[in-house]
């Protein structure tokens, strides 16, 4: 199935609504109600999914447009969010055979795999933006815990969001070709 | 199959073109100030009263929480009676939020006397939504006379710089960031030093040579260099200090003396304002003097 490219504005639209919300939720929800040390970073979920599931060729630019939206609430821009989510789109591609989301269990593993590639790229770019290589570590260290309770989250978000993008789970290991 | 290759190759473009973008983002992107663009003014001034709103309703949201369990203890003979007392307690939970809001608001306005005779008073709405950056929005921006690199405090101490500012939002860089550098000297030794953020919610003393008579306990205030901090202010306490087998400086680690976990209204400081010009002093009189 193909759905038309008037249902992937509307289902992009939707996303960004999405992504929005849970901008919200972790910049000011959770550090109200006293979370303040770990970031959930459900833009990071998102574009692992569209990276993951859609195989489109306008990925890159939902990947760049999502990481706009994450810059109104994030100093961090929308540069480096786009870099890492493409490169975890080109090794998604690499690994398409080997990317078998059929249970819970194995989309926590295989978000947990991609977010690691995610935070390894975003570290190593900060530190050569900084010339500081001695925080690597503890950058990469500050995304461990919220990853892990990101990658429990996965396959809720990745069922709505199929729902959303109309990619059903038994439509093939990496979703229908929009 | 010619369909396919074509896919393809539109894919690989629109990667290419976008790592390009991304690519040239990142080289101009700037962790210790930031310009924000049109649309960032605008999404930033749209969506951020809703963080405020969320922000604010905290308040409510748990006087409402503990009516909730106070009614619901309540007995059918004396439900009447037990819901005024209720009322009463919110009315008191909400007097004593507003007394201690009020001395918060005292002691950040007494204690900021001698540093800057232009100060804006603003709420925390929200915290930066990534990891890697340890950075605060207020409810005030360039409309309240807030400008970048502004230093922002409370009664207890240092909290940071104005990073960047849309017109009634700012964002604010805090000393647990790891791009803000603050320079500091130890109260009891005069010793200078950089102070650095790490993480949990602390920060790391830079630059202080192994024969500095440094201890625990030692109290860190702004050295006033490099023209964004006042001189004097609290920036935190020496907790941790550890002699390597190698190099010429300690490792020494610190606790910010403002309490970034119950931050709630902060000071910004603005620069005191150049006087103005001979000729724009005279015109001013003349102008005013028309009817």
């Amino acid at each position: 199935m193909k759905p038309r490219f008037s249902q992937m504005i509307i289902s992009f639209a939707i996303t960004l609504a999405l992504l929005v919300g849970f901008e919200i939720i972790t910049a000011t929800i959770l550090p109200a109600l006293g979370w303040k040390e770990y970031r959930l970073t459900f833009n990071v979920l998102i574009i692992l999914f569209l990276a993951i599931r859609l195989e489109s060729p306008f990925v890159p630019w939902m990947i760049l447009g999502l990481q706009i939206v994450h810059s109104i609430f994030s100093v961090e821009g929308y540069a480096l969010g786009t870099l890492a989510g493409i490169i975890v789109m080109i090794s998604a591609n690499y690994l398409k055979e080997l990317l078998h989301l059929t249970t819970a269990f194995m989309t926590m593993l295989i978000v947990q795999f991609f977010q690691v590639i995610w935070f390894v790229t975003v570290s190593v770019v900060i530190c050569l933006k900084v010339s500081d290589f001695s925080k690597f570590g503890m950058i990469v260290w500050s995304f461990i815990p919220g990853s892990i309770l990101l990658s429990i989250f996965a396959p809720l978000l990745f069922w709505l969001l199929g729902n959303i993008w109309r990619v059903s789970s038994d439509s093939g290991h990496r979703g229908v070709e929009i | 199959m010619k369909l396919i290759q074509e896919s393809s190759k539109t894919k690989i473009v629109n990667n290419v073109i976008v790592a390009i973008l991304a690519i040239y983002g990142i080289s101009q992107k700037n962790f210790n100030l930031d310009e924000p663009t049109l649309f960032t003014q605008v999404v930033t001034e749209v969506l951020s009263p809703v963080q405020e709103g969320l922000a604010n309703s905290k308040k409510s949201v748990s006087s409402l929480w503990e009516n909730y369990l106070l009614i619901v203890n309540t007995s059918k003979e004396n439900s009447v009676l037990k819901k005024q007392i209720s009322r009463l307690e919110s009315d008191l939970t909400n007097m004593d939020e507003v007394r201690k809001e009020n001395l918060r608001l005292k002691q950040l306005l007494s204690f900021s006397d001698g540093l800057s005779p232009q100060r804006v008073l603003a709420q925390v709405v929200g915290w930066d939504s990534a990891n890697e950056f340890k950075v605060i929005r207020l409810n005030k921006g360039t409309n309240h006379g807030i400008k970048v690199m502004s230093p922002v405090i409370t009664d207890q101490g240092l909290v940071g710089y104005v990073y960047r500012a849309t017109p009634n939002y700012s964002d604010v860089l805090t000393i647990l960031d790891q791009n803000n550098r603050v320079d500091v000297v130890v109260e009891r030794t005069r010793t200078h030093g950089i102070v650095e953020g790490v993480m949990n919610f602390k920060c790391s003393l830079k630059y202080v040579m192994r024969n500095e008579p440094v201890e625990v306990g030692d109290k860190l205030i702004t050295a006033g260099v490099g023209g964004i901090y006042p001189k004097g202010v609290k920036v935190g306490m020496i907790t941790d200090i550890r002699k390597e087998n190698f190099g010429m400086t300690l490792s020494i680690e610190v606790v910010p003396s403002v309490d970034f976990d119950k931050l709630e209204e902060v000071l910004v400081l603005l620069p005191v304002e150049e006087p103005a010009t001979t000729a724009s002093v005279s015109v001013q009189p003349t102008v005013e003097a028309k009817p």
